[in-house]
């Protein structure tokens, strides 16, 4: 029996507007570029949905339907589920419909497709609750596998989706971690004893991912017959085959002229003429097999490049420094307590963003190249910089005026209190006297009209129903 | 494998990038074993010095100087004064003549000295050598390298351009058997203004020195004292350069941030419109003219500034952030820029979005790692920049040359 676990992630990033120098301070909207160019979200989801979404829905709708055994799992961060329900509802409605099949698992992520778990474990843990929410309440399921960033992976990520209650995690099956071992096996994380990881197996992923379209590859035009024969081969010295891929290879890495779509249409068929082969989704896929061996992963993993590692997102000084930057604030920006704040932080962590000033021109260079709307990694820094500075800025402002609030509260309550007394000792009218313990300008406002003036103005809740009423 | 080549300048005189491409070329052209007879245009101060410079190599190479003097870069009616002698009472007499007619005595010395030397094949760099070249290929019926160091639509910054020197361009291209340009910027030009076959251009990037230069004294230590920043412009004042652009973007950084200053190194025909354009704008407080500065004082100028900005509306390929990268300075170049296409790790902006231009300024200086980074990644990228693959290229051209020639 060979089991076949394909997962799409689906992503889309905010991406950051040209913003200047000279808009720091002037203008809080970082995400709304609204004109031809690739920073314009909402013509980027457009495109991608026209392009990829709505085509590859359609198909794998109508191949679920075709094929009661046909299963796949799908993740989402949580910035394309947001930007579907502002730009593209009819999409995120498609995606509905797939998952109310049953038939399609929807796994765990960070709300914000970030690379927190490597930077604060309790920013990380909050985009992943928020992330569960949002699942819930747009598909009604609970995810229990987990898949992290980029395939981002470490033993401690593999322990902490242990520690809570998840079934497993994802990750790429690597020759460095994997030795003379196959990925197409279930394994057990390095210090987890209940958990399963699920390899992905490369070789046959970026068939698809990256090969299929491409007429230099010896295996161009790739059939879904062939392909369906490369998996059957696996029969005998393998359980399962973790097709893990971006959602966007459809129609948008690979367009429709490579035959993208015909091959999809037509792959669940082609497996299904292997006897003995059934598609799984990734938690029957844990539930069905053993763990043959352990996968200890001590640095990060990830599924970029050649190096599978993270150096396309902080691998030179710009990348560290920005994604130092955004981590450094979060106490700041968490003591705000101000929602708009704390999302556009998040939106700034999106691993997209650092990802576009990676500076590895050769090889995968070019492949960054691809994924940029930026003209250079430079450009992208400088908006990054420049909007995070703004965003500082606004934090600053914020807890300056909550503190502000927060003394003349205080002291309002000891004024207060100090009136309760005053009220309490005597009935006698007010004196003259400034002894008695009530502040003077509540007694006699004619006197400080200046004075009271100015106060009314920096401090509005001074008129508010009850001190008004004392002071009158 | 002996080559007849003409240039126009050559170290150590002052000039631009011009004398120092044909050096750097010529020197690994030497190393590998091609002779090459540089002809300049006319004996002048230099010239003992550069009898030394070669003296390495005194058998391969001879330095020649006709009869003429000159000043490359020029419109084709500048006038040149030229001092041809002293009468009886000592007094110089000095002869004006236009670079046009110097250019066309040029090339009839050049006719001259093809038939007196043995040679395989002529290159001729600049434009100021087209007619050289095309003489010495006419006297010779050897094959002709034309080598495009710049087009009268760089120098003209646009399409208003010298007709004379245009006329010269197309007879250099048309008569030659193949054209080097520096850049694929400077090969578009040519295809699509002077209509130049694209088989016929071969890119050739300039090379550059990848030495580790000494650590200066620091140029404008005052300034820096009072903890301000220095924004660096060098090279010539013309309109070519964009240097009112430079002071355009300037005026917009300085209202953000009063503490950058910016430093204009150069001369040249726009001076004293630049000049009054900072008047104007008034920005005399936070601009410096530091004349034309050279070797030592230009490298301690690079060395202290802050960052470097090579506004050019249309610049072929662009020595300056190269030289600046290797004194430890990065630099905004124009996407109207050759030397863009071989080095990535500079700010690009449109010559005349002064918007953005001040936006990178600002942002350079705001985050210093951006700055460190486009040097630490610039020099290791630099390093495969050498002359030495580009006098591999240029041989190549001469072999396949002579062999078509030959055959």
């Amino acid at each position: 029996m060979l089991t076949v676990c394909p997962y799409f992630h689906v992503h889309q990033p905010y991406r950051i507007k040209k913003y200047r120098v000279f808009d720091i301070g002037n203008d809080t909207e970082y995400f709304n570029d609204s004109g031809e160019s690739d920073l314009n979200n909402r013509k980027i989801v457009e495109k991608v949905a026209n392009k990829s979404y709505r085509p590859t829905n359609k198909i794998l709708k109508e191949l679920l339907d075709r094929h009661p055994d046909f299963k796949f799992a799908l993740s989402f961060s949580g910035t394309v589920l947001d930007q579907f329900e502002e730009y593209v509802p009819d999409v995120l409605e498609s995606f509905q419909e797939l998952i109310a099949t049953g038939r399609v698992e929807v796994l765990a992520d960070t709300y914000h497709h970030s690379l927190a778990f490597f930077y604060s474990l309790p920013e990380f843990q909050r985009q992943v609750e928020k992330h569960d929410r949002k699942i819930q309440k747009l598909f009604g399921v609970k995810p229990r596998v987990f898949r992290n960033t980029e395939l981002s992976y470490r033993n401690d990520l593999a322990k902490w989706c242990e520690d809570n209650g998840y079934l497993g995690i994802m990750a790429e099956g690597w020759g460095k971690y994997l030795g003379w071992r196959s990925p197409n096996y279930v394994y057990r994380p390095a210090g987890c004893t209940r958990i399963k990881v699920l390899l992905k197996n490369y070789k046959l992923s970026d068939d698809i991912a990256f090969r299929f379209g491409n007429r230099e590859w010896e295996n161009w035009p790739l059939s879904a017959d062939t392909y369906a024969n490369w998996i059957h081969a696996h029969h005998g010295d393998g359980h399962t085959i973790n097709l893990f891929m971006d959602y966007e290879s459809f129609g948008e890495h690979q367009w429709e002229d490579t035959g993208i779509f015909d091959f999809l249409r037509a792959l669940p068929e082609m497996v299904f003429r292997h006897p003995e082969t059934s598609f799984k989704t990734p938690t029957e896929t844990i539930e069905s097999y053993d763990a043959i061996g352990e996968y200890d992963v001590p640095d990060v993993l990830t599924w970029a490049d050649t190096d599978r590692d993270l150096t396309a997102w902080i691998g030179n000084d710009i990348q560290r420094d920005a994604i130092a930057a955004i981590y450094r604030m979060e106490e700041d920006v968490m003591k705000t307590r101000k929602k708009d704040l704390i999302e556009t932080w998040r939106k700034l962590q999106t691993s997209d963003h650092f990802y576009y000033m990676c500076t590895k021109w050769s090889n995968d260079g070019d492949v960054h190249a691809y994924f940029s709307p930026y003209q250079s990694p430079y450009d992208a820094y400088i908006a990054f910089m420049n909007a995070l500075s703004d965003l500082q800025l606004r934090v600053r402002y914020a807890l300056e005026a909550r503190e502000v609030k927060e003394r003349a509260l205080r002291e309002r309550e000891v004024a207060e209190d100090t009136e309760k007394k005053a009220d309490n000792k005597s009935d006698t009218p007010p004196s003259e006297s400034l002894h008695d313990g009530r502040p003077a300008w509540k007694r006699w406002p004619h006197k400080f009209g200046r004075w009271w003036g100015k106060l009314v103005t920096s401090f509005p809740f001074f008129t508010s129903p009850k001190s008004g009423k004392t002071s009158s | 494998m002996k080559v007849l080549t003409f240039g126009w300048e050559f170290p150590p005189s002052k000039n631009g990038g011009l004398g120092v491409a044909c050096y750097g070329l010529t020197e690994e052209l030497l190393q590998k074993g091609v002779e090459v007879i540089f002809v300049l245009p006319r004996s002048q101060d230099t010239v003992g010095q550069a009898r030394f410079l070669f003296a390495d190599h005194e058998r391969q190479v001879k330095v020649r100087h006709t009869d003429v003097s000159l000043r490359p870069y020029g419109q084709s009616d500048t006038i040149i004064d030229t001092l041809v002698g002293y009468d009886a009472q000592g007094k110089p007499i000095i002869r004006s003549r236009t670079i046009l007619e110097e250019v066309h005595r040029y090339a009839h010395q050049a006719a001259a000295i093809a038939q007196e030397e043995e040679f395989d094949v002529i290159h001729a760099h600049d434009w100021t050598s087209y007619l050289a070249g095309v003489a010495a290929k006419l006297a010779s019926g050897k094959p002709l390298v034309v080598h495009v160091h710049a087009t009268s639509y760089d120098q003209a910054a646009g399409d208003n351009v010298d007709p004379s020197i245009y006329k010269i361009e197309q007879e250099g291209f048309a008569m030659a058997d193949k054209v080097i340009t520096v850049s694929n910027y400077t090969k578009n030009i040519l295809i699509e203004k002077h209509r130049v076959p694209a088989e016929k251009i071969e890119v050739v990037y300039n090379g550059c020195d990848t030495s580790e230069p000494p650590k200066l004294q620091p140029a404008l230590s005052e300034l820096k004292q009072q903890g301000k920043k220095i924004v660096l412009y060098h090279g010539r004042i013309s309109i070519q350069k964009g240097v009112d652009y430079f002071v355009k973007a300037a005026r917009r950084v300085v209202d953000v941030d009063p503490n950058v200053m910016f430093v204009i190194s150069g001369w040249g025909d726009m001076t004293r419109q630049i000049i009054e354009q900072v008047g104007a704008m008034r920005l005399s407080e936070h601009v410096r003219f530091a004349g034309a500065l050279w070797d030592g004082e230009r490298d301690r100028m690079y060395q202290s500034a802050d960052l470097v900005v090579m506004p050019s509306v249309s610049e072929p390929f662009g020595l300056v952030p190269l030289e600046a990268l290797q004194h430890g300075t990065s630099s905004i170049i124009t996407k109207q820029s050759g030397v863009g296409e071989v080095l990535k790790h500079v700010l690009k902006v449109d010559f005349w979005d002064t918007e953005e231009m001040a936006n990178q300024i600002l942002a350079a200086l705001r985050y210093p790692v951006i700055r460190q980074q486009m040097v630490k990644e610039g020099k290791q990228q630099v390093q495969n920049l050498s002359w030495t693959s580009a006098a591999d290229k240029v041989k190549q051209i001469y072999r396949n040359l002579v062999q078509y020639a030959t055959s």
